[in-house]
């Protein structure tokens, strides 16, 4: 197969906004006929197939992409800024709001920084559940990726065969955290409740089940003549464009760039277990559906590790001044209400400082910057997102492509709005 | 993690210095210290990824001016688009030479800048200041004070004449 070099161009020219000019035009929200017959579309912000509140103006020839401008922030809630006003603990409760999508994995960037800047540690049964739990989101989060590229190409049966699984797996996270989505699971120190007794049964059925299921989906698409031919060719991100652009995860590692936080800076129990990190040099829009499937298996892999080697102990630092007491010593220890009540109301300080973590998110290195002055709330949290940076390799795969491959696109570089608009 | 601070003039001759180390711009957001004791007020914060040292570096830049401007790295790594935009519309700091600097989060016809540390959270400053009593005359409004001498039903229309004022006591 080969692949028609994008060169340079399409790197190197951002956004213009001239395509924005539309707007000031005032001529209707839907579409303009340019005097070379080229044509501008708004797509989205409603659109079954932007995967979210995602809008595209398309400056159009014909069925040809001449030119794709995403505008983003229809999501907008300002989580950045609500994040300096909750306490040090709350903030968890905010980020894992970002990204919806792999929830835990928001709360663990926090969650490391904020350790950072305390300087403690967390105990090793912690950072195996919390690895544990990060590698099944990759996992449910990548059904959902698995499910929607499907859709948008026509394949339904994808869209149900990736949510049956994906429901076991938010059934284990409602069972251990109580929540499906938006856990607020991790918090600094640790997690915030150990394992239910009875953790390992339903884990085992995921784990025995998926390599079979990821099979099946493989046979109704990997060598599925359709899939292949609106996938092989399309939607091509060169290794320099995918640098220079800051694409990361999966799009990256399909673009031919080898680097996995997981492996090359390991965080939490990577350290511990063996993993493949699947790359492909293609770079289209099959190279991303191979690597995230290989993705898969590889987090089933690890999750049979951690399972296995699950140690005993603490899953939080216990730390009195960061932790609230059991419920059973506050009947007992008068020190214990105390710590319970300064912790419960104004919440444990950090000293000043600044620091930042990043992790690697089923789309990428998402890390958390944050910023401490000293007080009982963050000064300032800034994450980035995995999907906001990736999102600005869309307008650049799309040019010269069919505006049906485009969709294709979007789905492969999968974001999520959520996140992208924080 | 190392973390410098440069000038916003010698910054685009230092980010061609670290890109031809091999530096990878992870991440660049916006900071006002207001309220940390800094001398400059708004800075920007480049977050660094050398991926085959494996090593991260954290580089502070100063934004002076006002607006606060600094100039923009987008020939040297082009990931900075959205990024430079967000701190734009968050913070009001300008990139000089970014092409489309414009609001990307807010709509574009916002005021101020969000996430500056003097910008009020809902906007609009609430105080809470003792308003005189107004007399509301619609019957599904709060009652109104009873008279002596006159009843009133639940609904604060007054009562018919009857029974005799004498009776009520309260």
């Amino acid at each position: 197969m080969t692949i028609a070099p994008k060169g340079d161009a399409a790197i190197a020219k951002p956004t213009a906004g001239a395509i924005r000019e539309f707007e000031a035009r005032g001529h209707g929200a839907f579409v303009e006929t340019l005097d070379d017959n080229r044509m501008v579309i708004n797509m989205g912000p409603v659109h079954p197939s932007t995967h979210g509140v995602l809008r595209l103006l398309l400056e159009l020839d014909g069925e040809t992409v001449h030119r794709c401008e995403p505008i983003i922030g229809y999501l907008h809630t300002g989580m950045e800024k609500e994040c300096e006003d909750q306490n040090w603990r709350g903030a968890v409760t905010i980020v894992t709001r970002m990204d919806y999508l792999s929830p835990f994995f928001n709360e663990q960037a926090y969650s490391l920084a904020v350790e950072a800047l305390l300087g403690i540690e967390v105990p090793p049964r912690g950072k195996y559940i919390r690895t544990l739990i990060a590698e099944l989101n990759r996992l449910s989060s990548h059904l959902v990726w698995f499910g929607t590229q499907g859709l948008d190409m026509g394949a339904m049966s994808a869209m149900f065969y990736g949510f049956r699984e994906r429901e076991l797996i938010l059934d284990f996270y409602e069972m251990v955290t109580g929540l499906r989505m938006n856990n607020g699971y991790f918090i600094p120190g640790g997690v915030w409740e150990d394992l239910p007794d009875d953790w390992e049964g339903p884990l085992r059925t995921i784990v025995a089940l998926m390599p079979g299921r990821i099979d099946e989906y493989e046979e109704l698409l990997t060598e599925n003549p359709i899939f292949l031919e609106r996938t092989r060719g399309v939607g091509v991100l060169t290794n320099e464009a995918a640098i220079a652009l800051g694409a990361a995860g999966p799009v990256a590692r399909a673009s031919g760039v080898d680097w996995d936080l997981r492996r090359d800076m390991p965080y939490e129990a990577y350290g511990d277990v063996e993993f493949d990190v699947p790359v492909d040099t293609d770079g289209d829009v099959y190279a991303r559906y191979v690597v995230r499937m290989a993705e898969m298996r590889e987090s089933v892999k690890i999750i049979e590790q951690l399972m296995a080697a699950m140690p005993d102990g603490d899953h939080k630092n216990m730390d009195p001044k960061l932790m609230p007491p059991p419920r059973g010593e506050m009947a007992k220890s008068m020190e214990a209400v105390i710590h319970h009540f300064k912790l419960m109301t104004q919440g444990y300080t950090v000293p000043p400082g600044e620091a930042y973590a990043a992790v690697e998110s089923p789309r990428g290195e998402l890390g958390a910057y944050v910023v401490s002055d000293g007080g009982s709330s963050p000064y300032r949290v800034h994450v980035r997102d995995p999907s906001f940076v990736n999102l600005q390799s869309l307008g650049p795969i799309a040019i010269d492509g069919l505006i049906a491959d485009l969709i294709a696109c979007i789905a492969s570089v999968d974001p999520i709005m959520g996140g992208v608009d924080r | 993690m190392p973390v410098t601070t440069v000038a916003a003039g010698e910054w685009l001759e230092r980010a061609r210095a670290l890109k031809e180390e091999g530096w990878w711009l992870m991440d660049l957001c916006g900071l006002d210290a207001l309220q940390l004791g800094h001398e400059n007020r708004f800075q920007v914060v480049c977050q660094l990824l050398h991926s085959e040292r494996k090593e991260r570096q954290t580089v502070h830049v100063d934004a002076t001016g006002e607006p606060p401007s600094l100039p923009s790295v987008i020939e040297v790594w082009p990931t900075v688009d959205f990024m430079e935009r967000e701190a734009y519309d968050m913070f009001g700091i300008t990139f000089e030479g970014h092409p489309n600097l414009t609001r990307i989060l807010m709509p574009d016809e916002w005021e101020g800048h969000p996430l500056r540390k003097d910008y009020g959270v809902g906007k609009v400053a609430i105080e809470f200041i003792a308003q005189p009593y107004v007399q509301i005359d619609s019957p599904l409004q709060s009652p109104k004070p009873r008279e002596a001498g006159v009843r009133t039903d639940v609904l604060g229309q007054t009562a018919k004449a009857d029974p005799p004022a004498e009776e009520v006591t309260s």
